[in-house]
C-alpha cells in the first residue's frame, strides 16, 4: 500500500492521519489486506454473491406524505444553523 | 433482599410479592450503577425518569418485564436521551427519536436505567476503543470485559440489572457474555428491527438480549421481535414465544462439533472446559455429530472485507453538517469535513473506514467486495448442508477467557482474531447464543450453540437444559469493583 | 475539415409522487426551507430507508412508452460522495439492476425525424438544494428535494447537434408529462439536464474525448451550451491540444461553460449494493395493471381525436402537443358537448394569445375549468362568440372568473326577442334609404343593418337571433 493509494482513499473517506499515526496506520491497512488477501484462494466461480443474509424480496410503502414538520427539532440539533437553514462554509463551486 | 445477581424472572417474582415496590427496585439500580461506577459501564444515566416511571407504573400489568430495571447499549437511539455510541462524533448527540427495539422494551413495561458504554461505533472486541474509556470486567480490574457490548455485559455480570441490549456484527454479544460470564443471544437476521439501531454493517448488525439466563434472554426476546414496517430487512415470520419450548428434553438432539474449528490450536484449559461440556450434554442424551464447513477458516477474512465496506459507507453521514460534532477548524468546506471527522473518529473506526474505502474502490471491489460476498456464500451454503445433518452447532465461544486491558492493542489482526468463531454466524444470518460453561483461571468462558435460521428456540432450549443441570451462570464475581 | 459531433442526454426527472422516494416526506415545491424533511431525509443515525412502490409505477409507465425491457427484479446500489445537501454521505440509485431497460423515442426536428435509443432509465434519490447567496461567506443548505424521486434517462450518444438534442428533451418532456409521471415543469426543476459532448473529425469512428454539461435546465440553455462546448472543443484541437475529459457548468449570463473546481474527477464513487434495501419484484400482475391504466400518449390522442371527434389532424396536432392543452381541451369538450367549438377556439384564439406573447399554455393565466366556462357561455348563449373574443382577452391579462368579467362589464348578451324586435324596428325605421336599396336588391346591405343593431347594443345582441329578427323585418 503504498503513500498514494492511502492518500487517495484517506481523502475518499475525508479522513487525515496525523504525522505520528500515519506510518502505524499505512502499516495495520497493509496488514489487514495481507490477511484479507487469503480470500484470492477461494473458488468462487458462479456464484452468486450474497448481500443479504435474507434473501427475499423488498417490501415497499403506498405513496402517502406521512412525515411532519420538524424544522426546529432538526436546526437545533445543527452544529451551526439558522432558523431555516443548516449553514457550512461557503461552498464555490 | 438484595436485588444484585438476581435474574428478570426472579426480580418479576419479587414485585409481584411485593417483596419489593417498584421505586425501591429503581432506587437501589442506581445505587449498584454508584457503587460500581469504576466499571465505566455507563455513559449516561437514565434516574430521573426511570424513577418517574416507576413512581407511575401499572403494577397490575402481567408482562415479566414490568418494572424491570433494563440497561440499553449506547447504540440504540433514546429520544432525548443522550446516544453516543462510544464516540467523540456523537458525544453531545440527542436522538428526535426512539429505536423500535427501545419503545418495544418499554412498552413491555422496562425501565431503562441507562446507556450503557461500547466499542465506538461497535467496532472492537475488548471495549477499549470508547471515547469515554474502558470498561472493567467485573471479574478482574485488570481484564477486558470483551466488545463491543462490554458496558452491557460488565452491568449485568456485576449484578447492577438483570439485562440489558447489545448488538451483534461480528460477536459484539456472545464474546463479551463469554469473557463476562452471562448469556446472550444473537437472534436470526432480521428478527429484531433495526429501526433506531446506529448502523456499523447493516447486513450483519442485529440487536439482542444480554441476560444473567438462556431464559431471560427468552423473555427478552420475546419482547424485541416485532414486526417493523420501518426496516424492510426485518422479518415477516411468526414471532414464536422463544420460551414455550424451553424445557423440552434434549434427547437425541443433534449437535454438531466443526471440523474445520482445530481445537488443537486452543489453549488446553479451553479445550477441557469445551470437552467437559460436551460429555454433560452426552449424559443429557444428546448426539454428537462432526460437522465439515470447509470454507469457515475465511470468514474473518470476509468479514474485514465486508463489515467495513459497509460501515465506511454508514458513517459517511458524520460530517459535521447536520447533527453530531463539528470541528472548530472549519473555514472551508473541506476542513470541515476532514478536520470533523478526523477529530470525530477514533483510530479503530479511521482503520475500517479506510479499508473499507480501499476494498470499494474502483479496481479493487471485484478483488475484494466482491469476491468476500462470493465467499460468503459459500459459508452459508455450508452451514445450510450442514444443518441437514444437526439441529445445532457447538463451539467454545471465545479462544480464551478475558485478557489483559491493552495486551492486543498494538496488532488490529490479533484483536480480529478473537471473533473466530463468532463472525460465521453473522455472515450466514443465522441465530447464535453463548452461556458460560467453565472457569479459567478464575475468570468465566462461555459456550457458543449455533441454531438454524429462526430456530432460536432449539439453542435456547439446549442452553436452558445446560443451565438446570450446572451452575457456571450462578457464579459472581467478588464484590464491587473499587 | 468537417467535424461530427456526438452528443449524449442524461435527463433528471422528477417523479410526481407525493412523497419521497424513500421516505414519507412531502415533494410538493416552494414550501419554507427545511420542513418537508422526514426522519429519513436527514439521514439521522439509525434511519432505514423504504422504498416507494408508485415511483417504480411511474418508472415502469416511462419504460412501456419507449417501449423498453422493464426489469421486473431490480435493486439499489450506493454511490458514495460527500457535499453538504447530500445527508448520508452516499445517494442511493440503480446502478446494476435499473427498473427500466433499453427503449426508443422518436424525435422531430424542423428538418428530420430520427430514433433515438435510450440505454435505460433508472430511479434514485435526488439531493437537498445548497443557497450559496444568502449569506456571507456561508452556504446554506435545504433538505425538502432530499429524497424526491428521480427518474434518470440515459440517452445512447447519437444525437448530432444541438437541435436534435432540443428536440430530445422536448420529447422526453412531452413523454413525461402525457404519462402524468412528472409535471414538467423546468423553472421549478422538474427536469434537469446533463449534456456529454464530444466531437471528431467527419469519418473518424472513434470517440472523441468527452465534456459532460451539468445541470442545465432550460431549452434554450441547452442549445447554446451544446453549441458553445462544440466550439470551444474544435478550438482546443486544432490548437494541438488534447480536450480534458471533466465536468463542466453552462453559465448562461457569460454564455460559456467553465471546468467545475471540485475534484470531480478524482472522485471513485464506490458503488456498492445497499444493504438495507432488498430487490424489488413487480409481478406479472402489476405489471399488467399498470399497462391497462397508462395514459393516453399525443399520438393516441391525435388519433381518437381525429377519429371519434373529427377534428381535423393539424387541429388534432397541435391540441396534442400539450398535455396542459389537451387536458383543457378535454374538460371543455365534456363540459359543453361542443368539441368542434373548443378546438375551433384552442387552436384559433388561445394559440394566437400564446405565439403574441410568445408564452407555452401552462405559464398563461388560462385555467382548464375557466376555459370550459368560457366556451359553456358561448354555447348557452349568455354571451356572443364576438363578446367571448374580448372576455378571453381580460382572462387571459388578468386571470379573473368568466362569470365574474361577465358581471362586472355587462357582458351578458340581449337575447330577449322583445327589445332585439324594438331595436331592429328603429333602426329600420330610421334608414329608409338603405331599406329600399336592400328590397331594390342589394343584398350586401343587410350587413349594414346587422351591424346597426350590434351598434346600439353595444354588441351585445345575440347575433343569431338578430339575424331572424331582420330578415323578418325586412321581408
Amino acid at each position: 500500500m503504498d503513500k498514494k493509494t492511502v492518500s487517495t482513499i484517506s481523502y475518499l473517506s475525508r479522513l487525515k492521519l496525523d504525522e505520528d499515526n500515519q506510518d502505524k496506520i499505512t502499516s495495520d491497512l497493509e496488514n489487514i489486506i495481507k490477511f484479507v488477501d487469503q480470500l484470492n484462494d477461494a473458488n468462487v466461480n458462479d456464484i452468486e454473491p450474497l448481500t443479504n443474509p435474507l434473501e427475499k424480496v423488498a417490501k415497499t410503502r403506498t405513496d402517502a406524505v406521512t412525515a411532519e414538520n420538524r424544522k426546529e427539532e432538526f436546526l437545533e440539533r445543527a452544529p451551526k444553523s439558522n432558523e431555516d437553514y443548516f449553514l457550512v462554509p461557503r461552498v464555490v463551486e | 433482599m438484595s436485588i444484585r445477581y438476581k435474574s428478570i424472572k426472579e426480580l418479576s417474582q419479587m414485585l409481584k410479592n411485593k417483596d419489593i415496590s417498584h421505586p425501591e427496585l429503581i432506587q437501589e439500580t442506581f445505587a449498584l450503577i454508584e457503587k460500581n461506577k469504576n466499571l465505566n459501564s455507563f455513559i449516561t444515566l437514565n434516574k430521573e425518569n426511570a424513577i418517574l416511571k416507576a413512581e407511575n407504573i401499572d403494577d397490575k400489568s402481567p408482562s415479566l418485564l414490568n418494572g424491570i430495571p433494563i440497561a440499553q447499549k449506547d447504540l440504540f437511539c433514546t429520544k432525548n436521551l443522550r446516544t453516543t455510541c462510544g464516540s467523540n462524533m456523537l458525544a453531545d448527540f440527542i436522538p428526535p427519536y426512539s429505536a423500535t427495539v427501545i419503545e418495544n422494551l418499554e412498552k413491555a413495561g422496562c425501565i431503562s436505567v441507562g446507556k450503557t458504554n461500547m466499542d465506538e461505533f461497535a467496532m472492537g472486541s475488548s471495549n477499549e476503543t470508547s471515547y469515554f474509556g474502558d470498561v472493567i470486567n467485573p471479574w478482574g480490574k485488570n481484564l477486558v470485559p470483551g466488545g463491543s457490548s462490554g458496558g452491557s455485559a460488565a452491568a449485568v455480570a456485576a449484578g447492577i440489572v438483570p439485562a440489558a441490549t447489545g448488538t451483534d456484527t461480528g460477536g459484539s454479544i456472545r464474546q463479551p457474555a463469554s469473557l463476562c460470564g452471562i448469556s446472550g443471544l444473537k437472534p436470526t437476521y432480521g428478527r429484531v428491527s433495526r429501526w433506531g439501531m446506529i448502523a456499523f454493517a447493516s447486513s450483519l448488525d442485529q440487536a439482542g438480549p444480554m441476560a444473567r439466563t438462556a431464559e431471560d434472554c427468552a423473555i427478552m426476546l420475546n419482547h424485541m421481535c416485532s414486526h417493523d414496517l420501518k426496516d424492510t430487512t426485518s422479518l415477516d415470520e411468526n414471532i414464536p414465544d422463544f420460551t414455550s419450548t424451553i424445557n423440552d428434553s434434549i434427547k437425541r438432539t443433534k449437535i454438531g462439533i466443526v471440523k474445520e474449528f482445530d481445537l488443537s490450536k486452543l489453549d488446553k484449559d479451553v479445550v477441557k472446559v469445551f470437552e467437559e461440556s460436551i460429555k454433560h450434554y452426552e449424559s443429557m442424551g444428546a448426539e454428537f455429530v462432526e460437522v465439515s464447513l470447509p470454507n469457515i477458516s475465511l470468514s474473518v477474512p470476509t468479514y474485514y472485507v465486508v463489515a467495513p465496506a459497509e460501515c465506511s459507507s454508514n458513517l459517511s453521514r458524520f460530517d459535521g453538517v447536520k447533527f453530531g460534532k463539528r470541528s472548530e477548524l472549519a473555514s472551508n468546506l473541506e476542513e470541515l469535513y476532514i478536520n470533523t471527522r478526523s477529530e470525530g473518529f477514533g483510530d479503530e473506526v479511521k482503520r475500517r473506514i479506510l479499508i473499507g474505502s480501499y476494498v470499494l474502490s474502483a479496481g479493487f471491489y471485484d478483488a475484494y467486495y466482491k469476491k468476500a460476498q462470493q465467499v460468503r456464500r459459500l459459508i452459508k451454503n455450508d452451514f445450510d448442508k450442514a444443518f441437514k445433518q444437526v439441529d445445532v452447532i457447538m463451539s467454545p465461544t471465545t479462544r480464551g477467557a478475558a485478557f489483559e486491558a491493552g495486551s492486543k492493542g498494538s496488532d488490529p489482526i490479533q484483536m480480529y482474531l478473537e471473533d473466530l468463531f463468532t463472525i460465521p454466524a453473522n455472515l450466514a444470518g443465522l441465530p447464535a447464543l453463548s452461556i458460560p460453561n467453565g472457569m479459567i483461571e478464575s475468570k468465566p468462558i462461555g459456550l457458543q450453540l449455533i441454531g438454524n435460521y429462526l430456530d432460536e428456540q432449539k439453542i435456547l432450549q439446549i442452553a436452558h437444559n445446560f443451565q438446570k443441570s450446572t451452575d457456571w451462570h450462578l457464579k459472581t464475581p467478588n464484590g464491587d469493583i473499587s | 475539415m468537417t467535424w461530427e459531433t456526438v452528443i449524449g442526454l442524461e435527463i433528471h426527472v422528477q417523479l410526481s409522487t407525493q412523497s419521497k422516494l424513500f421516505s414519507g416526506g412531502s415533494t410538493g415545491f416552494g414550501a419554507e426551507p427545511n420542513t418537508h424533511v422526514d426522519l429519513i431525509d436527514m439521514g439521522l443515525p439509525g434511519v432505514l430507508p423504504v422504498a416507494n412502490r408508485d415511483a417504480f409505477h411511474k418508472a415502469i409507465r416511462f419504460g412501456l412508452a419507449t417501449n423498453a425491457e422493464i426489469n421486473q427484479t431490480s435493486s439499489f446500489d450506493r454511490k458514495n460522495y460527500f457535499y453538504p445537501d447530500l445527508p448520508k454521505g452516499y445517494q442511493i440509485t440503480q446502478m446494476t439492476m435499473p427498473i427500466v431497460g433499453k427503449g426508443t423515442i422518436k424525435i422531430e426536428t424542423e428538418d428530420s425525424e430520427k430514433i433515438i435509443n435510450i440505454t435505460r432509465a433508472h430511479l434514485e434519490e435526488d439531493a437537498g438544494k445548497s443557497i450559496h447567496d444568502l449569506f456571507e461567506g456561508e452556504t446554506g443548505v435545504d433538505l425538502n428535494r432530499a429524497g424526491t424521486p428521480l427518474l434518470e434517462i440515459v440517452s445512447e450518444p447519437e444525437i448530432s447537434n444541438a437541435k436534435e438534442a432540443v428536440a430530445y428533451f422536448k420529447a422526453i418532456r412531452q413523454i413525461v408529462t402525457f404519462l402524468d409521471i412528472c409535471d414538467g415543469n423546468m423553472a421549478q426543476g422538474s427536469m434537469r439536464c446533463d449534456v456529454n459532448v464530444s466531437v471528431r473529425k467527419e469519418g473518424e469512428t472513434e470517440l472523441g474525448t468527452r465534456a459532460e454539461i451539468k445541470n442545465i435546465n432550460s431549452f434554450k440553455f441547452i442549445e447554446k451550451a451544446i453549441n458553445h462546448e462544440i466550439a470551444r472543443q474544435i478550438k482546443v484541437i486544432e490548437a494541438g491540444n488534447s480536450v480534458v475529459q471533466e465536468t463542466r457548468l453552462y453559465d448562461s449570463v457569460k454564455n460559456e461553460t467553465r471546468s467545475m473546481r471540485s475534484k470531480e474527477e478524482a472522485n471513485d464513487y464506490r458503488y456498492f449494493p445497499c444493504p438495507d434495501l432488498l430487490p424489488v419484484v413487480i409481478s406479472d400482475d402489476e405489471l399488467n395493471e399498470i399497462k391497462n391504466s397508462l395514459p393516453e400518449l399525443p399520438e393516441q390522442k391525435i388519433k381518437r381525436y381525429v377519429t371519434q371527434i373529427n377534428l381535423d389532424e393539424s387541429e388534432a396536432r397541435i391540441i396534442a402537443a400539450s398535455k396542459t392543452m389537451a387536458n383543457i381541451f378535454e374538460e371543455a369538450c365534456e363540459k359543453t358537448n361542443d368539441s368542434k367549438l373548443v378546438a375551433k377556439w384552442l387552436v384559433g384564439d388561445v394559440s394566437a394569445l400564446l405565439n403574441k406573447d410568445n408564452i407555452n399554455i401552462e405559464e398563461s393565466r388560462l385555467s382548464s375549468s375557466n376555459f370550459a366556462k368560457l366556451i359553456e357561455r358561448i354555447t348557452d348563449n349568455t354571451i356572443s362568440g364576438k363578446i367571448a373574443k374580448s372576455v378571453l382577452e381580460e382572462i387571459w391579462s388578468s386571470g379573473d372568473d368568466v362569470d365574474t368579467i361577465i358581471e362586472s362589464k355587462g357582458l351578458v348578451q340581449i337575447q330577449d326577442e322583445t327589445v332585439l324586435i324594438k331595436i331592429a324596428q328603429s333602426i329600420i325605421d330610421n334608414n329608409p334609404n338603405q331599406v329600399a336599396a336592400y328590397k331594390g336588391g342589394k343584398d350586401k346591405l343587410f350587413g349594414f343593418f346587422v351591424g346597426q343593431v350590434m351598434k346600439e347594443t353595444q354588441g351585445k345582441a345575440n347575433p343569431k337571433s338578430v339575424n331572424e329578427i331582420l330578415q323578418k323585418l325586412l321581408s
